[in-house]
């Protein structure tokens, strides 16, 4: 009877279930038979596991594994290894590129990230109210989420031609100047940076709006009530709500940041003057361009560790602020 | 029931096997002809010469029959055949073969030396021009290439835009490349915008790319002179590519090129008077643009260059890989197909040069010749081409070239500092590899 529950504090529910879990019946009618070998291992469950737990080892395991043992080597593919010991950790340090890599992939994040946020909060609020053609709009701000990276970036290239594209054109009828989006080093990775909240941030919309839609009506009377403004409410009644689900967009994010590759890799190639240069595309060409297996494995184990102590920092930041 | 399950299993594993073609091999094996795979490149007007010459061949040679694919898709034809190395799943022979990647081949051990095979010296002494000949030998003194076609870089321009400004001929300096630029480039819809440029390159620093700016400039420029010597020491002409570096410097400062990549081939739209390309760009714009005057003209050299200038001549050849049951059969295909009727088929079906000498004298090409006139351009430049150097570090430098080409572009470095910072990030990148 769920009216009695809050009533029964949780241990005594606990027992009550446990007490009725002990005196029903295991399966079937009570038939007597042999008495179940308890000492026998049950292997259903690591079988079901198995395949996971295989895939995880082919997949993530061993290529783990190799990238340590790389570290130690140098390798181009069609020779056999060679042993180097340090060299590669040695090289890392003293590489002006890669710190070069790393700055710019922060650049981007600091751009991207807030930019993220802020737009994929604006769409959800308003997709979250009544308004005419709202599931179209739904699907229509999803939809670059699933399109191939490569054709938005391409569609990117055509808009953002300095000499000839299409927004540049438009800037020029309206009086303006044409805008160097991808040939100057100081636009170049906000434009990337922008590219990358189209292409992502409906994803990030439909984590706000599950959010949105989770948060009960009653709070907002009681703002009401209470008479707080529409800011006010927003500030005090949904953003505190939210918090999980910023915890969640700004992880995957981050992320998602990190791994920076198809636009720069399409729209840049790394330039103007390694302005666009992120950490992936230099780990990228090391080992694919250049065939520096050995050095291209040192440069991802240190950017897989830099990516793991910067989420767990925004996590406990994050969590903490939400708390 | 697991009983069932696993005859089950090896029902659909049987019927499986009988549903896959087989070994190609199988077939030597059983007393069956040889089955040879012979990778092409994905280019449609060569699979169309493939195709030509492998039903001649599988006609003639019923013991030999050859397959024909064209090289998988990825991100280069390269990048393909490293893979294909490395995981030991090559063809019998691919005729797509760049000497820059080759080096790693050889090192490899996936392809065979073919200077080994029987007639390989009377088809190099027939065929391949003298000038050119020693090029294709590798370090260890094996030739693992059979020379087969290449496509020098020149100058591609749009004869009415050219008239239009004024020029009776294409510019030959520097300086005439310049005063032309000066003429063409401009608004042409007054609309205060620049819609019409000399030329356009792709900036990007992509490595490859500049193989087809700097690289035959600096070739011209330097009188022959590859990047490195035959040693695998950098033996760059520091003069030349200062001259090149500030000849591209002049350009996009005044405008004269784009900064940005136009979309579109925007020669064939006349937005761009001119380009340095090969000879596919003719053969694309006479199947879709009939109507567009162009010709082509030696890249422009610096003022005091006298001579022929020479440039890159973007090889690609034929190579029998080492995992091929057959080889001394792939070795007769590879010969076959570069016999005087291939070679004449490959002109005209591609529009591309086999590395052939006495082109322009052969009597069964006359009337081509006299139909494609600037073809003859392009048979006349062929002995006067350099290709790539066979050094392990080859496209990390090239990267270093187009590192430094861009910074002297922005002008962030003069051109002198650009090639001096080019010469010293090669260095560490070849200290690196020691």
């Amino acid at each position: 009877m769920p009216a009695e529950l809050p009533t029964v504090d949780s241990a005594e529910r606990l027992a009550y279930v446990e007490g009725l879990a002990a005196s029903e019946p295991a399966s079937g009618p009570e038939t007597p038979g042999p008495a179940p070998r308890r000492s026998r291992i049950d292997w259903r469950g690591p079988l079901m596991a198995a395949p996971y737990l295989l895939h995880l080892a082919v997949f993530f395991g061993y290529p783990l594994a190799f990238a340590v043992v790389l570290v130690f080597h140098r390798w181009d593919l069609v020779t056999p290894m060679e042993w180097v010991g340090l060299g590669n950790l040695g090289r890392l340090f003293a590489d002006d590129l890669f710190a070069r890599a790393m700055l710019n992939t922060g650049l981007f994040l600091v751009i991207h990230i807030p930019l993220q946020i802020v737009v994929a909060l604006f769409f959800a609020e308003l997709l979250n109210k009544k308004l005419p053609g709202r599931t179209f709009f739904r699907a229509i701000y999803f939809l670059p989420v699933v399109v191939s990276g490569v054709v938005v970036t391409i569609l990117f290239a055509q808009l953002f031609a300095f000499d000839s594209g299409y927004v540049n054109r438009v800037l020029v009828a309206l009086g303006g100047g044409r805008v160097p989006w991808l040939v100057s080093p100081a636009w170049a990775m906000p434009a990337i940076a922008l590219v990358a909240t189209w292409k992502n941030v409906g994803l990030y919309v439909l984590l706000f709006l599950a959010g949105l839609q989770n948060i009960p009506a009653s709070m907002y009377e009681a703002a009401e009530v209470e008479g707080a403004g529409r800011w006010q409410t927003w500030r005090l009644v949904t953003l505190p709500m939210l918090n999980p689900h910023l915890v969640t967009v700004v992880v995957l994010s981050t992320i998602g940041g990190f791994s920076l590759f198809i636009e720069p890799y399409v729209l840049t190639g790394g330039g103007p003057l390694n302005s666009t240069l992120s950490g992936l595309l230099y780990i990228y060409n090391q080992a694919f361009t250049f065939n520096h297996m050995g050095y291209a494995a040192t440069l991802g184990l240190a950017f897989a560790t830099l990516i793991l102590v910067v989420v767990l920092i925004q996590r406990r930041v994050v969590e903490a602020e939400a708390t | 029931m697991r009983r069932t399950a696993l005859l089950l299993l090896v029902a659909a594993s049987g019927a499986l096997a009988a549903c896959d073609d087989g070994d190609p091999e199988a077939g030597a094996e059983a007393g069956g002809p040889v089955v040879l795979t012979y990778w092409t490149s994905q280019n449609p007007q060569e699979r169309a010469w493939a195709d030509v010459l492998v039903a001649e061949w599988n006609a003639e040679h019923p013991d030999i029959q050859v397959e024909t694919q064209p090289i998988p898709a990825g991100q280069s034809s390269e990048e393909v055949l490293l893979a294909a190395v490395v995981a030991g799943t090559t063809p019998d022979l691919c005729s797509n073969i760049w000497p820059g990647v080759l080096n790693d081949f050889i090192r490899a051990g996936g392809v065979v030396a073919l200077d080994e095979m029987p007639g390989f010296d009377s088809l190099m002494a027939a065929r391949t021009p003298p000038e050119l000949a020693d090029r294709f030998v590798s370090a260890d003194g094996h030739t693992y290439q059979l020379p087969w076609k290449t496509n020098p870089i020149l100058m591609i321009y749009n004869v009415d835009l050219f008239r239009e400004a004024g020029a009776t001929r294409p510019p030959r300096t520097y300086s005439e490349y310049l005063a032309l630029a000066d003429r063409i480039t401009g608004d042409t819809d007054g609309d205060g915008q620049t819609d019409r440029w000399m030329s356009a390159r792709d900036i990007r620093p992509i490595w490859w790319q500049r193989y087809f700016d700097v690289y035959p400039l600096y070739l011209a420029a330097s009188g022959g002179q590859t990047l490195f010597d035959a040693d695998g020491d950098l033996a760059i002409d520091e003069a030349a590519l200062r001259d090149v570096y500030g000849f591209f410097q002049t350009l996009y400062r005044r405008g004269d090129f784009p900064l940005s990549t136009l979309q579109g081939n925007a020669f064939a739209q006349g937005r761009i008077a001119s380009e340095f390309t090969g000879p596919w760009t003719a053969a694309w714009l006479l199947e879709n643009e009939p109507d567009l005057r162009f010709d082509f003209a030696p890249v422009p050299v610096p003022d005091a260059f006298t001579g022929t200038p020479v440039t890159y001549g973007d090889y690609k050849n034929i190579a029998v890989f080492s995992s091929s049951r057959h080889p001394e059969a792939a070795w007769a295909f590879a010969s076959y197909l570069v016999s005087p009727e291939a070679d004449r088929l490959l002109i005209e079906t591609t529009r591309q040069i086999p590395i052939r000498a006495g082109l322009l004298d052969d009597p069964e090409l006359t009337d081509f010749f006299a139909a494609t006139p600037f073809m003859r351009r392009f048979a006349e430049q062929a002995p006067h081409t350099r290709g790539v150097d066979a050094v392990p570090s080859l496209t990390e430098a090239l990267d270093a070239i187009a590192q430094s080409y861009e910074r002297a572009i922005y002008g962030v470095e003069t051109p002198a500092e650009a090639v001096a910072s080019a010469r010293d990030r090669i260095g560490v990148i070849q200290a690196w590899a020691h």
